[in-house]
């Protein structure tokens, strides 16, 4: 790894304290590097100032506002922007790392106000509106001011091209891949069963289309049983589901890493029946890495994620009819689950952190090739020249 | 008097659109010099490895001279016929690590990782030129840029075609 340690800056542009992709991907970055021996700072907004960790700087509360079909919690305005370059005047970076760079955010902020060796990773992968046309001319002075555009998917990478006109390279999101690689079979949950993993209250994270497909599945399969493990209440989500497929449910909570290797090793299959919001779909490649196999709605992230069907199976989106069909041939098929299941394995090696954050890492030297350190911007040196001030 | 005032509103965001714009492009400007001098310092490594696995056991005396060549054809040429040369090296090193799958020896696997590692590396810093370029291209060609001069004498940037195969 590098001979020279460098002060990398690093700008999240949700809430840190609300659970995100993002935030953990920016979170398990910044530990690795500081691991490496670099000095990183992270500034992110946070409801909870006090209890950060210490290489978090916050930039003030987030709000929650609706973007692209979702709530969120970003920051922005002019006491934010005072704190976005008090940070960078302060923080005296060789490398700026903004993610999220196009939404508003202090990332945009962040953007617009640093001059010099920048990196900007984009994670969305959105459909092309209408409203892109009137928003690019904003975006792309700011935007093009980045030394290297880091796309976490080919989804992701479409979305900037058709958007932003302007190209990246693709290095996906990390996990600890070793967690994983080991986990056990636990015969509670082997056999004819689905596992599920998220906050399940969420109707994106789409629960429901996988309950519309049981009644389907049950009737081929009568021993079906559902393992629902994350945070929420089980009770309110019961409450919606017909009362004769009670039975089948089984919530497990909140698992430890542990108990997630063992009960990705476990389940028949993993379903993934999102409905979209997704940027990376991290949890699916943590299932690949885990030994399941895998089931996921076809929206881009995931289908980008699993090589378009090469390591998981995809079925269309919200189509409870054509997720009970795959889950069915699936469960019939125990050579063809096992072997999709081995191919995954090995496949989602590439998302471990080693790998990823040292490509992250090239690209970080790529961009501080110039030997120029980070600074606030001028947009306008001449005036600057003009005025007598230092450029 | 209000028609003054506005006049001279206009002209002062005029003059700052101006040197705005000049920023801009004077930003583009740099960003491909930088992404340039990265990518060459990259191909120049290349080279030097190209050369250094000629002179080792791994290829034999025909792919040897035909590295060699390649190598300072590629390190010689010009700016522009720089993608055509490297282009040739990448053919060259090509041919050599398809036919090398059996390469014994510590050292000699260290210099096919080393290649495979660079060659990584050497893609992303082709992608991150290409769209510099581009992009600088595309907001030169705006009519308010050119009509303006607001380029000065920078030299227009060339598209480095690196056809996409770097091995």
């Amino acid at each position: 790894m590098p001979l020279s340690k460098k002060r990398i800056g690093i700008v999240c542009p949700y809430g840190w304290d609300t659970p995100g992709g993002v935030q953990s991907h920016v979170g398990d970055l910044a530990q690795y590097l500081i691991r490496q021996g670099h000095f990183v700072s992270v500034l992110a907004p946070a409801i909870d100032e006090e209890n950060l960790p210490d290489y978090v700087t916050s930039a003030g509360r987030p709000i929650a506002i609706p973007y692209n079909g979702a709530v969120a919690r970003v920051l922005f305005g002019p006491i934010a922007f005072s704190r976005v370059r008090q940070w960078i005047a302060n923080g005296n970076f060789d490398v700026l790392h903004l993610h999220e760079p196009a939404i508003p955010s202090i990332s945009l902020l962040a953007c617009w106000a640093a001059e010099g060796p920048m990196v900007g990773t984009f994670h969305a992968a959105a459909k092309r509106q209408k409203v892109t046309f009137a928003v690019a001319p904003i975006l792309e002075p700011v935007i093009e001011k980045l030394t290297a555009r880091i796309a976490v998917s080919e989804a992701a990478r479409e979305t900037l091209t058709e958007h932003l006109e302007t190209d990246a390279i693709v290095v996906p999101n990390g996990i600890y891949a070793d967690l994983y690689r080991d986990g056990v079979t636990d015969q509670r949950w082997t056999g004819n069963t689905l596992g599920f993993i998220g906050r399940f209250e969420e109707k994106r994270k789409g629960l429901d289309v996988l309950v519309a497909a049981l009644p389907s599945v049950i009737a081929k399969f009568p021993d079906l049983k559902v393992f629902v493990a994350g945070p929420g209440d089980a009770q309110e989500v019961l409450k919606e589901i017909d009362p004769y497929l009670h039975s089948r449910f089984e919530f497990l909570g909140r698992i430890s890493e542990s108990e997630k290797a063992n009960f990705l090793a476990s389940v028949g299959l993993y379903i993934a029946p999102n409905t979209g919001g997704e940027s990376f779909g991290i949890i699916l490649a943590e299932a690949l890495a885990g030994g399941a196999s895998v089931v996921a709605s076809d929206i881009p992230a995931f289908d980008s994620l699993l090589g378009h069907g090469a390591y998981g199976t995809l079925f269309a989106s919200e189509d409870s009819q054509d997720l009970a069909k795959k889950v069915i041939a699936l469960l019939g098929d125990e050579e063809g689950r096992r072997a999709i299941a081995q191919r995954g394995k090995k496949y989602a090696q590439q998302f471990d952190w080693d790998v990823v954050a040292e490509k992250i890492y090239d690209v970080y030297e790529m961009a501080m090739v110039g030997g120029s350190t980070v600074t606030l911007s001028s947009e306008n040196r001449a005036w600057n020249k003009f005025l007598g001030r230092q450029s | 008097m209000s028609e003054f005032v506005i006049a001279l509103f206009l002209i002062a965001f005029f003059a700052w659109y101006l040197s705005y714009s000049a920023t801009r492009l004077d930003r583009l400007h740099h960003r491909v010099e930088t992404s340039w001098a990265n990518l060459d310092g990259l191909l120049q490594r290349r080279a030097a490895i190209a050369i250094e696995i000629a002179r080792s056991d791994i290829s034999d005396p025909a792919s040897s001279l035909l590295l060699t060549f390649a190598a300072h054809q590629a390190r010689e040429a010009s700016v522009r016929d720089r993608s055509q040369a490297e282009t040739g090296l990448t053919g060259a090193l090509g041919i050599l690590i398809e036919s090398s799958t059996s390469i014994s020896g510590p050292i000699e696997q260290d210099l096919i990782r080393e290649l495979k590692e660079l060659t990584e590396k050497i893609k992303m810093a082709v992608s991150m030129h290409v769209d510099a370029v581009t992009r600088t291209q595309m907001v030169r060609k705006k009519w308010f840029m050119r009509f303006f001069r607001l380029a000065g004498n920078a030299p227009e940037p060339v598209t480095y075609e690196f056809e996409g195969d770097v091995l």
